[in-house]
């Protein structure tokens, strides 16, 4: 039996995680965990489960004790050998500590599961495994985007709700803070990736730094292009050491080894030498290109789809005219 | 005077491996007393510049008389990378391309002994036997340094502390008292200071300076080492433990080696001397001509960068030896001069210089005697003396006199001094240093140089890629696996650390000598192209690229390089 | 508030360009690679160091598993930064243990640590390791300790007067949820904080290594297992077909890029 762990209301990434679950081929629980069950369980009573819902306010929100309660209770409940949630910031902090507790397994940033195995990354998303456990019940959290959402038809839900006393916490949640402008941070939802990378900060042709027209061009593209900004770590890094640097940059712009792993359509590189944009950093970008001036760079060969060898401060001025509309900014 | 500690160590490398290696045995078996912590053993703290003790690329072939002498059961296959040597041989590489510059009598030859070459180059059907290692190990220093440093540590009886650079001795009253830190000018007192940061290490030549060298020595011989570790195909058919040695190709000043170790990993790589009198000395591109000679090229081909490296060697040998101990100091390793510079062997004598100091510092600590220029040279020195590192040494000492007046007679010249025991050898000259002009007379017309010099200065290139292909070396052609450009090896081949906050290391000292330099080798030179035309006549130095080779400090004609003690440099992937 | 902050921590191979894996499953030549103080684990040792350094009489310690050879390397460089004691455990390299075993070790570890008093406990580590990159053992080990109020992927953290603690974790989309928390114990898995690495301070060091190396002598095996079966263990191979587009006018260059983002 296979038990699907989501909040209510379901996200993209809970409506993957369902579909990945239905072709597994068991028997389906669908345990909901929010305010109120009902509706959600609605929206996805085609499925065929059974639902179970842990409900009421303590549940609403994001938290590690009330989350951990709940997943437990339906764990429990539910008798499951497999339970399968999104790999979201919410079960990833609740679902370990919920493996300690009822004595499973758990997996995280699952690309791919199929009966019996997980395939994931290991060491900073280099190493790629396909593991197998015996030990149950195995938790296995499923990385968002890494397959189809669920697209059945809604139906009415019978929704047997489980009565967990909201466990003793200190912890309050205040609420979300969103980032004020739109490209001081990554955004998943952009069609366009775009990786600034140091050599925007270093001395160019003309043996000049130009760093606040790198600043002014990057801006200008990618807002003009509605792309989602991400950058190198040793950009990044700058930052620390008192550099000259693209003053916009934060350690949430990182894609990598120590930042994320986008899984944006396209991707396009700009100034990246070495192998964090390249190899880890845009390993789940469909569509990749990059603006280099060294045609011989083994990073992006092989790694992207086509290497421009050109000044990217070029070809970004050349850019911001095709795209016109400088009020757009 | 309060002493943080007994004995302070400047540079973990195989001296100090050997040193602290027979220092912690002594200390643990004898329970002798710290002066500066009483109740406690003497207290030893070694100061690494770099972020770790297994930090450089270093592969090396050696006899290991003295390592074995420490470790009698010594097994290779505890330490990764060892092998004992299974092949040797000596070889000649003909230049396949005609690129390179030849003295017109090598030429003749190369014409006679292309008939009998086979893939491009001649076995040489015998080794003379001061060359020979046959008896030795392919070692890895990285990994040599990391297996003795561990052990050390488990000792527990000397901190060796990494990343942290020391700037200088801390000299008071004609005596060394300690060491100064880089990290923060910060003094540490020591009764003993032993310096073995090598021959470019701050510590050793902040004591040149104080001290001065004894009469009639001069470091004058250097050569960068640059270094591949390849992973060999699949197929290859070379087994662990077989020693190639080059010479001839791609230059003939420069020699070459090829140790195969253990899983199908190779070391490759070549020195370029002080002697060849190329300005523009790029290790690199010649690296890569040096592995696509035939002789090579059908064993690596289809392989991969593993890693790679460059480092400075002091090739003056014992010519070069400072005062090796006085008040407070001792010196071991390359930079007291222990290196052959006719066998081509430094790691195994430099070890059993650090082992003599142990002894000596052992039988110093027994009897209670302070650590005085006197005593030193009673025990430590007096050892030295009468080892076999002396003797042979004192062979060497003149064995490379030849190379200044010319590849042949230099060649001729090591002959001499290595069959005759020394007692015969090439009289001694200057090296030439000689402007672009000079260099590539005959081959490259004064009015072209000037146009390729214009074309690079406007790209903002170096030069030595436009002039080599200019002569007829052929383009290297990437294959991003093995041939790599050479910021995809400082990229692939390891990692350039440069902490944040830490102070540029490379100072260019009078900004006139720099505009009025035409030659601007530090450039041509840099093994990671870390010093590049600036935005003045004065080179720009990037300490994110700086792999701290050292190369710059000699090769400046002026002189006008500081190199100080700063942490970081490239940390080879697999060494 | 004399703070008592126990900072879990391992070791990860840096640079990792050359990581391959061999049946085992194991890294080829692991121990043969640099190896650094997990970088995410790191982040959190800083803000523990930085919030020592805030309240006197507030201590720190690693508790930190790798086999012992190798983290006695790491830790003298580690040692430099910022005053600590470490709690070595000489256990497996590597990535491919289970967090349950991990855990396991380390919250045990965690209750020999003489004068820690458990209810006032921070404990930090780093949201994911750098090697099995699962971020699973923090929670677990929290869990073990009985600790109910965790955070993961911290990127700040004030102290309010009176103790309390304001948190904000890394969400999706670079969304922050802003939390309070009222005391301890807590558990705070950091992404990457705020704080850039403190430069080396060789006394620091010093200090250190007078209960470093005797710990590191004593530190006790700490066996680890996998958990699961391995089925493959790879390198990604694929390689794409890069197009090399050379000596185009950059207009030329730019009009292809709109094109292609536009398409």
């Amino acid at each position: 039996m296979i038990l699907v762990i989501l909040e209510t209301p379901i996200s993209k990434a809970g409506l993957e995680s369902l579909c990945c679950a239905t072709k597994l081929g068991d028997t389906l629980t669908v345990g909901l965990v929010g305010a109120a069950a009902q509706e959600a369980a609605n929206s996805i009573g085609g499925c065929g489960a059974r639902f179970l819902a842990v409900e009421g306010e303590p549940y609403s929100v994001s938290r590690y004790a009330t989350d951990a309660a709940a997943a437990e209770a339906l764990i429990r409940a539910s008798g499951a050998a497999l339970a399968i949630a999104p790999c979201t910031h919410r079960w990833q902090r609740a679902l370990p500590g919920v493996a300690q507790r009822v004595g499973g397994a758990i997996d995280t940033h699952a690309v791919d599961i199929s009966p019996g195995s997980v395939r994931r990354w290991y060491y900073r998303q280099r190493i790629e495994v396909t593991l197998a456990r015996a030990a149950t019940p195995w938790i296995i959290l499923r990385e968002p985007g890494s397959g189809d959402p669920w697209q059945g038809v809604p139906a009415q839900a019978t929704v047997e709700r489980l009565d967990v006393t909201p466990p003793a916490t200190r912890t309050q949640v205040e609420g979300i803070e969103a980032q004020a402008a739109s490209q001081q941070t990554i955004r998943p939802d952009a069609a366009l990736l775009f990786v600034a990378g140091a050599g925007w900060t270093k001395k160019q042709k003309d043996g000049a730094v130009r760093t606040s027209e790198a600043s002014e061009l990057i801006l200008q593209f990618v807002n003009r292009t509605g792309a989602s900004l991400g950058s190198s770590k040793s950009l990044v890094d700058q930052s620390g050491e008192g550099q000259a640097v693209l003053p916009f940059l934060t350690h949430l712009h990182q894609v990598g080894q120590t930042g994320s792993t986008p899984r944006h359509r396209k991707g396009l590189a700009s100034c990246c030498h070495g192998e964090e944009p390249h190899v880890v950093g845009w390993r789940f970008v469909n569509e990749r290109r990059a603006i280099n001036l060294d045609p011989n760079c083994g990073w992006a060969r092989g790694k992207a789809d086509v290497l421009y060898v050109a000044d990217a401060f070029e070809v970004l001025r050349e850019a911001a005219k095709a795209l016109g509309q400088p009020g757009a900014d | 005077m309060n002493l943080d500690a007994d004995i302070l160590c400047v540079g973990f490398g195989p001296a100090m491996g050997g040193f602290l290696t027979t220092l912690t045995r002594g200390l643990s078996e004898e329970g002798l007393e710290s002066a500066a912590m009483p109740g406690l053993p003497p207290q030893v703290i070694c100061y690494e510049r770099a972020d770790d003790i297994s930090f450089g690329v270093s592969g090396v072939v050696t006899r290991a008389r003295a390592i074995r002498a420490s470790f009698p059961e010594f097994d290779p296959d505890a330490v990764p990378m060892a092998a004992p040597v299974t092949s040797e041989s000596l070889v000649y590489l003909l230049d396949p391309h005609g690129a390179s510059r030849r003295p017109a009598m090598l030429r003749a030859a190369d014409g006679i002994l292309k008939i009998a070459a086979e893939h491009g180059a001649i076995e040489l059907p015998y080794i003379p036997g001061f060359l020979q290692k046959h008896d030795g190990f392919v070692l890895s220093i990285g990994q040599f340094n990391q297996w003795a440093g561990q052990q050390v540590l488990m000792s527990g009886l000397a901190q060796i502390w990494p990343s942290a650079p020391v700037s200088a001795p801390l000299i008071e009253e004609g005596r060394v008292s300690g060491v100064v830190l880089a990290a923060d000018g910060a003094g540490v007192r020591g009764a003993l200071t032993v310096v073995g940061d090598g021959p470019y290490g701050a510590a050793g030549r902040r004591l040149d300076e104080e001290f001065g060298l004894p009469e009639g020595h001069v470091r004058d011989e250097w050569a960068v080492g640059m270094k591949l570790v390849i992973e060999l195909p699949e197929d290859t058919t070379l087994a662990p433990g077989t020693v190639i040695h080059t010479f001839g190709y791609p230059e003939p000043e420069i020699f070459g080696f090829f140790y195969t170790h253990p899983d199908r990993i190779a070391s490759a790589g070549i020195f370029v001397p002080s002697w060849l009198e190329n300005p523009v000395r790029t290790a690199y591109r010649y690296l890569q001509h040096f592995i696509q000679h035939p002789y090579l090229w059908r064993y690596v081909r289809g392989g991969r960068m593993k890693s790679w490296g460059a480092k400075s060697l002091l090739e003056s040998g014992r010519r070069g030896e400072p005062f090796l101990a006085g008040d407070g100091y001792a010196r071991i390793g390359e930079g007291s001069g222990s290196t052959n510079v006719l066998t081509g062997s430094g790691v195994d004598e430099a070890w059993l210089t650090g082992t003599q100091l142990a002894e000596a510092v052992l039988v110093l600590l027994r009897e209670k005697k302070p650590f005085t220029r006197e005593n030193l040279e009673a025990t430590y020195v007096a050892r030295r003396r009468t080892s076999w590192l002396e003797r042979e040494n004192l062979v060497a000492e003149k064995a490379r006199n030849g190379f200044a007046r010319g590849v042949i007679q230099g060649f001729l010249g090591m002959a001499l001094a290595g069959f005759t025991r020394g007692r015969l050898h090439w009289p001694s000259g200057d090296v030439k240093r000689r402007t672009l002009k000079e260099y590539y007379s005959g081959r490259l017309s004064p009015h072209r140089i000037v146009e390729i010099q214009k074309q690079c200065a406007a790209a903002g290139i170096s030069l030595h890629d436009a002039l080599m292909d200019a002569c007829g070396w052929p383009a290297i052609q990437y294959d991003g696996q093995l041939l790599v450009t050479h910021q995809d090896a400082l990229l692939m081949g390891g990692k350039v650390q440069a902490p944040a906050g830490a102070e540029d290391h490379v100072l260019f000292r009078d900004a006139v000598l720099c505009e009025e330099c035409r030659q601007r080798t530090c450039i041509e030179m840099c093994s990671g192209q870390a010093i590049h035309a600036g935005e003045t006549k004065v080179p720009a130095f990037e300490r994110e690229k700086c792999v701290h080779c050292g190369a710059c400090l000699w090769n400046c004609p002026g002189n006008n390089i500081a190199f100080a003690a700063g942490p970081g440099g490239f940390h080879s992937a697999e060494n | 508030m004399s703070y008592q902050i126990v900072v879990c921590g391992g070791i990860a191979p840096d640079p990792l360009q050359t990581l391959e894996p061999v049946p085992g499953p194991a890294l080829k030549n692991e121990m043969m690679l640099p190896h650094v103080f997990d970088p995410w684990a790191a982040h959190a040792l800083y803000e523990a160091g930085h919030l020592a350094k805030l309240n006197p009489g507030a201590k720190v310690w690693v508790v930190s598993m790798a086999p012992k050879a190798k983290l006695q390397q790491v830790m003298m460089t580690v040692a430099q930064k910022l005053p600590f004691e470490l709690v070595p455990l000489d256990g497996p390299p590597g990535g491919f243990t289970d967090s349950a075993d991990v855990a396991e070790a380390l919250a045990a570890a965690i209750r020999t640590i003489a004068g820690l008093d458990l209810s006032r406990l921070l404990l930090f580590g780093g949201w994911e390791s750098a090697t099995r990159g699962a971020g699973t053992t923090m929670q677990r080990v929290g869990a073990l300790l009985g600790i109910t109020e965790q955070f993961l992927a911290v990127d700040q953290l004030e102290v309010r007067d009176g103790g309390s603690l304001r948190v904000w974790e890394r969400l999706e989309g670079g969304r922050q949820q802003v939390s309070l928390c009222s005391g301890l114990p807590a558990m705070l898995a950091w992404a990457t904080g705020h704080l850039p690495e403190p430069p080396n301070h060789p006394p620091t060091g010093m200090a250190n290594g007078r209960l470093l190396m005797p710990a590191l002598q004593k530190a006790k095996p700490a066996p680890a297992g996998a958990g699961c079966t391995f089925l493959d263990v790879s390198l990604p191979k694929q390689i794409r077909q890069t197009v090399i587009v050379k000596d185009k006018p950059a207009a030329e260059i730019a009009r292809e890029i709109v094109e292609w983002i536009t398409q």
